[in-house]
């Protein structure tokens, strides 16, 4: 049972709004480890530096997308491990498939309530203290 | 009382053309084209349109929101579900070839159309200003609060706004703002996990 005051979270969306929304949300589950990134360039190059144990990634982002990164964590050694939740404007199908077969372990839908986020992280953690 | 910005922006009678073709966006949709032909339209009431534009790029689009519930409180479902709803716009845009820093937005609607009830409209005003800044889009216009309801006009390609204002009571707003609810936060999902 992971306390999450113990995992280190990297958000990565190129909308300072969301990434609010998102570390407020980790904040009110008790997140404390928090890095921000602004597009999957940035947040692969502070993955690198400084691994996580969740990324929590929008898909549509300028330079890299959300499907680039994940693609790029899960095929370099260090960061292979790191759990991955995407983010998508819609429920799209394809989309989720694909990053299945990248080996994303959950996704969530915008707009979403922080009990959906909880219960994202949990399917991939378990329950969190 | 009314909130107007850059007073030029909002022209009394802008000329139209016969060959303009109107798209009207509803409540909780948006549109985003860089075809000079089309204006976009939509009628407000205490909901907000966020009209926004590259002016390099020359593509512009339009939503039209209402925020669930209500509470500013950061965090809050009412502020995730406007971000998405800017956030789809914004996507639009930059899948139309605009760049974020560049574009620059006009805000019109969020008017308190109901004495004695909670200021929606002002909810809806403060939380597109919020976010504007939030994300460094420059507000170079618009009208915002007040008590009437408007029809709103903008040409995507030029920058070009008008709006109308309409008469208190008119049944247009409300049929306008009842035609679709606003979504809630968690809006669906597909089954894989």
């Amino acid at each position: 049972m992971p306390i999450a005051s113990s995992l280190k979270v990297l958000i990565v969306d190129d909308q300072h709004s969301m990434r609010l929304l998102i570390r407020g949300g980790l904040q009110q589950l008790g997140f404390k480890d928090l890095e921000e990134a602004s597009d999957g360039e940035d947040g692969l190059r502070k993955l690198v530096a400084s691994p996580a144990h969740l990324v929590i990634s929008d898909f549509n982002m300028p330079k890299l997308d959300g499907l680039g990164l994940l693609r790029a964590i899960r095929t370099h050694p260090p960061t292979s491990k790191t759990a991955y939740i995407m983010l998508t404007g819609q429920a799209d199908k394809d989309l989720v498939q694909r990053a299945v077969q990248f080996g994303v372990n959950n996704y969530l839908v915008k707009p979403f309530t922080v009990a959906t986020l909880k219960q994202k992280i949990e399917a991939v953690f378990g329950p969190l203290t | 009382m009314t909130t107007c910005f850059a007073a030029p922006a909002v022209r009394a009678s802008p000329p139209g053309t016969e060959s303009e073709r109107r798209v009207h966006v509803v409540q909780g949709e948006f549109h985003v084209t860089g075809d000079p032909g089309v204006v976009l339209t939509t009628i407000l009431g205490s909901c907000v349109a966020a009209c926004l534009r590259d002016p390099l790029a020359r593509v512009g689009g339009m939503n039209h929101f209402l925020l669930p519930g209500r509470g500013e409180e950061a965090g809050g479902d009412s502020v995730r579900y406007g971000v998405h709803a800017m956030e789809l716009l914004v996507n639009g845009l930059l899948r139309e070839g605009a760049r974020r820093e560049r574009l620059e937005a006009k805000l019109f609607g969020g008017a308190r159309m109901l004495e004695g009830l909670t200021d929606i409209g002002t909810q809806n005003a403060e939380f597109a200003k919020y976010f504007l800044q939030r994300e460094r889009i420059a507000l170079t216009g618009g009208s915002l609060q007040g008590d009437r309801g408007r029809r709103v006009q903008f040409w995507p390609a030029s920058g070009r706004a008008r709006q109308m204002t309409i008469e208190q009571g008119e049944a247009t707003v409300f049929a306008a703002e009842r035609r679709a609810k606003a979504v809630p936060a968690d809006v669906g999902s597909v089954e894989l996990f």
